[in-house]
């Protein structure tokens, strides 16, 4: 192993033109993530159409740095202005802005710089001691009734987050799945839910929707309380944690890596799982429960150490198998397709430097977010000194671009704002965006994996509970589910 | 009507519509796939079902309980208030400033629509200095043109309805050249 990642990174530094190019993924990728309205997959899809010049090696290292980093950079936008920058930086949010709000925002970030390099070089080099027997055993036990399992317990676990009641988080991740239902249906590719537009064929995309339900509603929400005088600007510090207080946390960091490398390894759900049951398990082994979303340094902790550990681990789905863990994983699968290649168990024999090059690059990204991550932090924390009625319509044009620019349509930019508008009302009457978007990108998923997993067993449904790995899945799904249904029709907490 | 707001009986009957036009919309696409015998609508039929039921959930307990909250991970505290006048008028210029700057990206382009959408938030955001206004148009339109047309060659809407038209194409040549230099 030692000689195959010295040789990926003397093939990456060993070349002047690499070397620009991973420096360029390094910072892209940080500040794309961190600059409100713009994500990491908003760079990404502005640079696919450019790898095709690329070797593929330097094409999938680009968009593994970006990955990195701009899953890194989302957490500032997460923890200043409550905008995760994707979807995996959604919990970062509970904690991380409640922090800002009470003039801790310098702590946060600096915890996200360190706890995503931590989780980020230790996935990376569990990756690369575990890939191939990882894959081997993936290949073997990791199917469609799996990958159905998997989303079913995700969703299950959606729900209980962020809502202000159960019922509401059930109905939160429901809109999100029935969102995803729009466009072709996976198995048939019938149309569904089109209303005649052609447009709507291929569904909803992602990045407008994301933009729309976490940007733009963001933006409404401030525009309401600047109405109604009731605007506070976000305070701005310099602190940064201490070493001792970092120490504190050693366990919560070391939990966050597991459930973060598992989650992560795991098709088509990756980091955002990752990212959410590391929040859950954080707050179910806390002896301060009801300090969590109320600006709790474990909460930030516990969200960035787990969805950069679960960066390194999402690429082994990815080229072992070809199947991407979420937006960004998906493009990179293009990438391999532009260079005719196809991810799989066979890119690792035909093409191991390129394997090698990417893993290096994914440790040294991760390595960098520590070394320039509080250099640009600090940069970036200045922009809070902007007054937010300049910020707004700055951040509405970068949403605009990033939402057209994906696929050149303006329904998608009509889409974003729809999503906006959607968003503000449910935030406000007290449903749960992250579950929504959640419900959304796994949709499509769970519906495909479930067709395919019972087309294979022949629609018995024994036999589904037959494979052990679907059986536990489905089990603590279920167990997830009646525990909300208890506390559904038992608990209420009185309104002020 | 127990614990019941307005409010409540609004937001169910939002659901309930979404419900029925949802099923009524699967009759569409109701048709058999070979290959599967659910078919295209068991999994959206089954979501709608599932929808309904949480609708008359939620219901049941807002009728019980009224606006209490569950002890769920990570909700916020944060309520919404339109009670200072003028709240609700200016909340729906912000709602529907956006769509009129989407619908007009196809007609008028982004060149020409961006530095009056950007104007029209900042004044709706409540700015009221008319040189402040003026001055961050220009700086955050000289910006989103820098990073987006300099920078990235991003292609953006141009729109198809002269003179905005030709400005687009002005704005597109100017850049080549300055890129050529």
């Amino acid at each position: 192993m030692i000689e195959n990642f010295l040789a990926g990174s003397s093939a990456l530094f060993g070349d002047p033109f690499t070397i620009g190019i991973f420096v360029f993924g390094v910072i892209g990728g940080m500040l794309f993530g961190a600059i409100p309205g713009v994500s990491m997959l908003t760079l990404a899809a502005i640079l696919l159409p450019f790898t095709a010049g690329l070797e593929p090696a330097q094409g999938v290292m680009l968009f593994a740095v970006i990955y990195c980093t701009g899953t890194y950079g989302g957490a500032i936008t997460a923890i200043l202005f409550n905008i995760p920058g994707s979807a995996e930086n959604a919990p970062t949010a509970f904690d991380g802005y409640p922090m800002t709000q009470k003039g801790q925002s310098g702590k946060a970030v600096g915890a996200a710089v360190l706890c995503s390099a931590i989780g980020g070089m230790a996935s990376a080099l569990v990756m690369m001691t575990a890939t191939e027997p990882l894959a081997n055993w993936a290949i073997r036990n990791i199917g469609p009734p799996e990958i159905f399992a998997l989303v079913f317990f995700g969703l299950a676990v959606a729900s209980t987050v962020g809502a202000r009641t159960i019922w509401k988080g059930w109905m939160s991740v429901l809109i999100g799945l029935l969102i995803a239902t729009i466009g072709q249906d996976p198995v048939g590719g019938i149309n569904r839910y089109n209303f005649g537009l052609t447009d709507l064929a291929a569904g909803i995309a992602f990045v407008p929707a994301i933009l729309g339900f976490f940007a733009v509603s963001e933006i409404f929400v401030q525009a309401e309380k600047k109405a109604s005088g009731k605007y506070k600007a976000p305070k701005v510090s310099m602190t940064f944690p201490s070493f001792l207080e970092l120490w504190m946390h050693k366990i919560a960091v070391f939990r966050s890596i597991i459930v973060g490398f598992f989650c992560g390894i795991l098709p088509g759900i990756g980091a955002t799982l990752a990212a959410f049951m590391s929040y859950g398990e954080a707050v179910r082994w806390s002896k301060k429960k009801e300090e969590f979303g109320k600006g709790k340094l474990e909460g930030v902790i516990s969200a960035e150490t787990a969805n950069n550990a679960a960066t390194g681990a999402a690429m082994i789905p990815l080229l072992a198998l070809g199947l991407p863990g979420g937006a960004l994983t998906a493009m990179m699968v293009a990438v391999f397709q532009m260079h005719d290649l196809q991810p799989g168990p066979l890119v690792f024999m035909l093409s191991p430097d390129l394997i090698w090059i990417v893993f290096a690059a994914m440790f040294y990204a991760n390595l960098s977010i520590l070394l320039i991550g509080v250099l640009e932090t600090k940069t970036i924390l200045n922009l809070l000194k902007i007054p937010f009625q300049f910020l707004a319509p700055l951040i509405l044009m970068l949403a605009t671009t990033g939402a057209y620019i994906s696929r050149g349509l303006v329904l998608d930019v009509m889409i974003m704002f729809a999503a906006g508008i959607i968003g503000y009302l449910l935030r406000r009457t007290g449903f749960s965006i992250p579950a929504i978007v959640l419900g959304l990108i796994l949709g499509k998923i769970g519906e495909q994996n479930f067709a395919q997993g019972m087309q294979m067993v022949h629609y018995d449904i024994g036999t589904y509970f037959s494979r052990p790995i679907c059986t536990v899945l489905i089990a603590a799904g279920a167990i997830t589910l009646l525990s909300s249904i208890y506390r559904a029709f038992t608990s209420a907490k009185t309104a002020e | 009507m127990g614990r019941l707001t307005r409010h409540n009986l609004v937001e169910a009957a939002i659901f309930f519509l979404i419900v029925a036009v949802f099923f009524g919309f699967s009759f569409e696409f109701n048709q058999p796939i070979e290959i599967y015998i659910f078919g295209a609508t068991a999994w959206p039929r089954v979501i709608i079902g599932l929808l309904l039921i949480a609708t008359l959930g939620n219901l049941w307990f807002q009728y019980k309980h009224g606006s209490a909250t569950q002890g769920t991970l990570g909700q916020s505290e944060d309520r919404p208030d339109f009670s200072a006048p003028g709240t609700i008028p200016r909340m729906v210029a912000v709602l529907l400033t956006p769509f009129l700057f989407a619908w007009l990206l196809k007609p008028v382009g982004i060149y020409s629509s961006a530095p009056f959408f950007i104007a029209a938030i900042i004044w709706l955001f409540g700015e009221r200095r008319w040189k402040a206004i003026l001055l961050m148009t220009v700086i955050i339109y000289v910006v989103f043109i820098g990073l987006f047309l300099m920078i990235l060659n991003a292609p953006l809407p141009q729109g198809n309805m002269s003179p905005f038209y030709d400005f687009s194409a002005w704005i597109l040549t100017m850049n080549a050249k300055l890129q050529g230099i």
